[in-house]
């Protein structure tokens, strides 16, 4: 049409969260380990400041007197010292948890996990190399996040990799990833630091960014493609183990890899992918999350016992308590938040607008491959994808190879990020895509796959 | 005061970007200014335009209150100056601003098509020939959105069922996915729910409430929103999602059978007019038959929808074929006008009284989007539309119509209705690839971002040059080199101004990138590279650290509290940065190290402005090899330059585009060298037809190819050269090769050199 529609014209956003919650403005009083857990809605936004005392997000301290605020973020506030804190806006729902003696918190291990590193960093020259693994919804992220912002807060530059393609580290979810954090965490992000919003782009960023590996899955769980997941595992490892070589202050610093919830159902090949990312990243301290589910803890620590690293470490593994307090997976708050982390990538949070670029391109002057869909038990390879309607408002990963390269390394080229296709003219036979980054697409191979999935109204 | 139109223009600027609210006073000052400086008006509104253009969309409203008041305040000459302009102004602004702010724009179109309150003249702020175009272009983009919510609804039942084939659909209205859609601004982001899908429910859709805009000086706004009131509402028909007329349609479908017809009688021969004539007047048919039908027998809704919006389609093409022979206007560019000389007879007959009858069809106008011209008063355009026919026939417009560049969003609704008004005229368009290209030369380097000690201090100086280079230059014509971009207006204006064209092409992704609007946008980011001299140390562990820390990897000892641990990672780290909480030691090194820490925050903080006024966008990661390099670096802004990242994707540009797309047809960019857009083929001495080609994303003559120096017709060369044909088509493909080979090394340049930029803490 002459005169194609202005996004979102006519189309207001409802105010339908204002009943749901209430407004809140108080002072807080927590004592030492206390937490105040919180949970902002999408749509709604929450301030904090803290008036006294020292208070913490996962690991990263928040300044005296500045005020922090949170949109769609179920998180908490953790005091070692004692604070108070000031909180206004819209909440979903908070409380406040109080212990009558430190040995009763959950992150008093994780404090003393820290200090055990950060001992060992200091007395090695090749850091720890930290596994965090346990069964779903046992605060793996919360740790690993934690464990990586103390140790950065100590002076260290370890790496974060994560291999859980569920969720993504500064990136989409869909990819395993690491990045060296050798700066503060950005506290605001819903993520804690760790959302596709803390890395580069053209402009000034008020929290130093991080910049990301990434390898491209495309499937949320790594039994999906168990063969490719193995393959991404070690071409990160490999990476990582570059990283190390290069840069001495990070290889001293080590690194501390999240992974993904091991179900029961599918143990057996949950431990051995575990077991698989232990070998090729030469982990050798295991944590094992929720181990009062001995039959994931034992079987994790039979797997690894006696195990050495390459570099003749002794793998130790060592068995925690979850993490008091994780809120439990809320699908709809999950999905809202990937697709909230995919507009985020491409325009930027509340608090700086980014301008992706649209340009419209010929069916023939873009290659996109997918996975091939058969059945049987082999491993899918990749394959030029047909390109057609149903693809519309799927983000698609662009990797860091030629259109001319094998299935092979295409599929394990690193991303260099994402574009969205805006709608697919399968009459004119062309493509509208929104990209970061202005520029042709046409020599970079594009990889469809199924997960995070398609964000509808991404533009308008 | 300065009397001189670049300094007038640069304080202008200057002034405008310090506006970042709805302050009565400031617009005022701003509205005096440019009353004392109307000799400057030009330079002036030319300050306004750009400004608006490309401020973030918080920053916008207030800008386009400047525009509102000074011509209400000033009408001459400021009314005269942007009346050409305001279409693409408006809805250029339109696309990017979130809903509240539309709703304003909204009310103060409203009130441009009223007289100035407590004027004598009886006149509207703008001619309704201008407004009405707007409000035309917001109709149909209602529609389109609510057609597109429709059609995404059905795609995601589709995609909810299953990834199987999707059967095609019928023309599916295009989804309005504009130039990207911009987060509202900071303050209103948390009200920015989700994207809800929901149709518009009123013929406005944004609920019209007491809105805090401050008076101009002279013009009360609240006397406008009395007036809006009893404004009425003549569109109510095609705003309202569910109201589409089929008497209105059927209105439609006839005014563009006559037309066709008109045409067809022009030239009987064109068998494509004729069977145009004949759907029409099938659809005309079915039509017709949906008033005597049963309600529930009648098409559905959407697919009204869809015959609508293919009606005011071919009645922009219709439109288009008009104006594409339409001759340039006295453009008074000095520029333009050399590589329009060729135009020079057509030009002539702007100086002569206007032919009292023009065969061309009525317009219509309402229910047509891009049918009016914004910038001519119709009997001109229609004047035009016949001089120029009697020259050259019209291109029959192709009889399916089909969506600009492939769907298109907002920008492009502007855009296309400027890209058609070009169409017809090549230097124009010549020139402003040129300018394309050219306009990144003000701006060659990330400002600031490589200047980490003073960075503020460059993007003034660039802007200057930017400022220079568009400051009116009438006065010295034609000797300017052609290269030079922006043309200045003069007392007529052009019909477009060319660098909002630009602008409105690059956003909706038209022009490719290597175009950077001057100023605008900063140059890609250039990935990090390699390990700078003198990386941080890892600070020393405080004293002692390891002796009180003995912790075995049991969970019985991780358990165990340690109340000495705990200040060691508070205050044994000294006191913590006031904005970012991170702690630094108070000894030598720490003071240091603070005090780089501080500054980074201060120049972050100071670049964040500037950046946002220059718009951002996120950058693509590296590669390994860069990962691997690049440092974190603690409070230093390190941009290095990266080669391998860019050029290996790079590398296979031309062959890829070239084995993937074989049968391409036979075209070479237009030169940018002004002097050679007239030349002709040697064979047949008929020249070159300018065209935008998606495909290539450039300005292309089709069917020309360079042998040896000299720019044939494919066709010609086939003809004389008949015997070398395979030679031919060899070159008929490394021409396009050569082309895109060329075009790669200027992403490079400038648009696909990835660089990243890291900030250390």
């Amino acid at each position: 049409m002459s005169i194609p529609g202005i996004p979102g014209l006519g189309q207001i956003a409802p105010q339908h969260h204002q009943n749901h919650h209430q407004s809140t403005n108080r002072i807080i009083q927590l004592r030492p380990f206390g937490e105040w857990r919180f949970q902002v809605p999408r749509g709604a936004n929450a301030t904090v400041r803290v008036l006294s005392g020292t208070a913490e997000r996962d690991g990263t301290e928040l300044a005296l007197n500045r005020s922090y605020s949170f949109t769609r973020t179920r998180s908490k506030i953790l005091t070692w010292t004692g604070c108070t804190l000031e909180i206004s806006g819209e909440l979903d729902s908070d409380n406040l948890v109080q212990y009558n003696s430190p040995e009763e918190s959950s992150y008093l291990p994780v404090m003393n996990l820290h200090f055990y590193l950060h001992e060992r960093r200091q007395s090695l020259k090749r850091g720890p190399r930290v596994l965090i693994c346990g069964t779903p919804n046992t605060g793996k992220s919360t740790v690993a996040r934690t464990l990586v912002a103390l140790a950065t807060r100590a002076g260290s530059q370890p790496l974060f990799g994560n291999i859980d393609p569920r969720e993504g580290l500064l990136t989409l979810p869909g990819c395993l990833s690491a990045a060296v954090f050798g700066t503060v965490m950005d506290v605001e992000d819903p993520e804690g630091g760790t959302g596709v919003t803390s890395t580069p782009s053209s402009g000034p960023s008020a929290v130093p960014v991080k910049l990301p590996m990434a390898y491209y899955f495309g499937r949320e769980k790594m039994e999906d493609d168990f063969g490719l997941w193995k393959e991404l595992v070690k071409k990160l490892a490999s990476s990582v183990r570059a990283k190390f070589e290069e840069d001495e202050i990070v290889k001293g610093s080590g690194i501390v890899l999240d992974s993904p919830g091991v179900e029961l159902v599918s143990l057996q090949e949950g431990i051995e992918g575990l077991v698989h990312a232990v070998e090729e990243f030469a982990i050798n301290v295991v944590v094992v999350l929720g181990g009062e589910e001995k039959e994931f803890y034992e079987g994790v620590v039979g797997r690894l016992k006696g195990k050495k690293t390459v570099h003749g470490e002794e793998v130790e593994v060592v068995g925690l308590e979850k993490i008091d307090g994780v809120v439990g997976r809320d699908e709809m708050f999950a999905q809202a938040n990937r697709e909230a982390s995919i507009k985020e990538y491409f325009f930027g949070d509340g608090r700086r607008t980014l301008s992706p670029f649209t340009q419209s391109v010929g069916f023939d002057d873009v290659a996109i491959f997918k996975a091939s869909d058969d059945d049987d038990d082999q491993q899918p390879v990749l394959e030029q994808a047909e390109i057609s309607e149903e693809m519309a408002h799927w983000t698609l990963a662009v990797m860091n190879a030629s259109v001319n390269d094998p299935p092979e390394t295409i599929q394990q080229a690193p991303v260099i990020g994402w574009v969205a296709i805006a709608n697919v003219d399968e009459d004119k036979r062309r493509l509208r895509i929104l990209s970061p980054v202005s520029g042709r697409l046409g020599n970079q191979p594009m990889v469809w796959g199924r997960w995070p999935e398609p964000y509808i109204n991404l533009i308008g | 005061m300065a009397d001189n139109a670049d300094d007038v223009a640069d304080d202008y600027r200057q002034a405008l970007e310090d506006l970042n609210v709805n302050s009565r006073l400031e617009i005022a000052t701003l509205t005096n200014i440019a009353k004392e400086n109307a000799n400057h008006g030009l330079a002036i509104v030319e300050v306004i335009t750009n400004h608006i253009k490309k401020c973030p969309p918080n920053r916008t409203l207030p800008a386009l209150y400047v525009l509102d008041s000074v011509v209400k305040n000033v009408p001459t000459p400021y009314g005269l100056y942007f009346g050409p302009k305001l279409y693409s102004i408006f809805m250029g602004a339109y696309t990017k601003v979130d809903n509240p702010t539309r709703a304003k724009m909204n009310e103060m179109l409203k009130t441009w098509k009223q007289p100035v309150p407590g004027s004598i003249s009886k006149k509207p702020v703008f001619p309704i020939e201008q407004v009405r175009p707007i409000e035309n272009a917001l109709i149909a983009a209602k529609n389109a959105a609510f057609a597109a919510t429709q059609s995404s609804l059905q795609g995601q039942q589709q995609l909810m069922r299953g990834r199987q084939p999707v059967a095609p659909t019928r023309n599916t209205p295009t989804p309005p996915t504009g130039r990207g859609y911009q987060p509202p601004p900071h303050g209103q982001f948390q009200h920015q729910d989700a994207y809800p899908i929901r149709p518009s429910s009123g013929h406005n859709g944004i609920p019209s409430r007491a809105t805090p805009q401050p008076a101009p000086p002279v013009v009360g706004y609240s006397q406008h929103h009395q007036q809006q009131q009893q404004q009425p509402a003549a569109r109510e028909g095609y705003g309202a999602p569910q109201g589409i007329s089929i008497d209105k349609l059927n209105y439609d479908i006839q005014q563009l059978i006559d037309a066709e017809k008109t045409e067809f009688a022009r030239d009987p021969l064109d068998t494509s007019k004729q069977t145009k004539l004949m759907a029409l007047l099938d659809l005309q048919g079915v039509v017709q038959k949906q008033q005597s039908l049963p309600q529930n027998e009648r098409l559905p809704h959407k697919e009204l929808m869809v015959i609508r919006d293919r009606i005011a389609e071919l009645a922009a093409l219709n439109l288009r074929a008009q104006k594409q022979q339409q001759p340039p206007q006295p453009s008074h560019m000095s520029a333009a006008s050399a590589a329009a000389a060729f135009h020079a007879p057509h030009t002539a007959t702007y100086s002569q009284p206007p032919y009292t009858a023009t065969p061309t069809p009525p317009v219509v106008s309402q229910s047509q989007p891009a049918a009016s011209l914004p910038q001519l008063p119709p009997a001109i355009a229609a004047l035009l539309g016949r001089t120029s026919q009697t020259h050259q026939p019209p291109p029959p417009p192709p009889p399916p119509p089909q969506p600009v560049s492939g769907g298109a969003g907002a920008g492009a609704g502007a855009g296309s209705l400027s890209i058609d008004s070009l169409l017809g005229r090549g230097a124009l368009a010549t020139l402003l690839s040129g300018v394309a290209q050219k306009s990144a030369t003000p701006t060659p380097t990330p400002p600031q971002v490589s200047t980490p000690q003073y960075p503020s201090t460059i993007p003034p100086a660039a802007a200057a040059a930017i400022a220079a280079l568009r400051s009116p230059s009438q006065q010295t014509p034609v000797q300017f080199p052609p290269a030079v971009p922006t043309p200045a207006p003069a007392a007529a204006p052009p019909p477009a101004d060319p660098s909002a064209l630009l602008a409105m092409l690059r956003q909706t992704g038209l022009i490719g990138n290597n175009a950077q609007a001057a100023g605008s946008t900063p140059p890609l980011p250039i990935p990090p590279r390699f390990p700078l001299p003198g990386g941080m140390a890892v600070p020393p562990p405080p004293p002692g650290y390891m002796d009180r820390a003995t912790i075995q990897l049991t969970p019985a000892s991780l358990k165990l509290f340690r109340p000495h641990l705990i200040p060691l990672h508070l205050d044994a780290l000294g006191p913590p940065c006031t904005q970012c909480g991170r702690r630094f030691k108070t000894d030598e090194e720490g003071r240091r190290r603070k005090t780089a820490h501080m500054d980074w925050h201060f120049k972050v903080h100071q670049r964040i402005v500037e950046a946002e006024r220059r718009g951002q966008h996120r950058s693509w990661f590296v590669d390994e090899m860069d990962w691997i390099r690049s440092h974190e670096e603690a409070d230093v802004d390190y941009v290095s330059h990266n080669s391998s990242s860019s050029t290996k994707p790079n590398n296979n540009n031309a062959a890829t585009t070239m084995t993937t797309t074989k049968k391409k047809q036979c075209y070479m960019r237009v030169p940018e060298d002004a002097t050679k857009v007239n030349s002709a083929c040697p064979i047949c001495q008929e020249k070159f037809e300018m065209k935008w080609l998606d495909e290539a994303q450039e300005w292309v003559w089709m069917d020309a190819m360079k042998v040896g120096g000299r720019i044939f017709h494919g066709t010609c060369y086939a003809e004389v050269h008949g015997g070398s044909a395979a030679a031919t088509s060899q070159g008929y493909r490394q021409t396009p090769e050569r082309v895109l080979g060329k075009r790669k090394a200027e992403d490079e340049g400038h648009g696909f050199r990835s660089k990243v930029k890291m900030e250390g803490y």
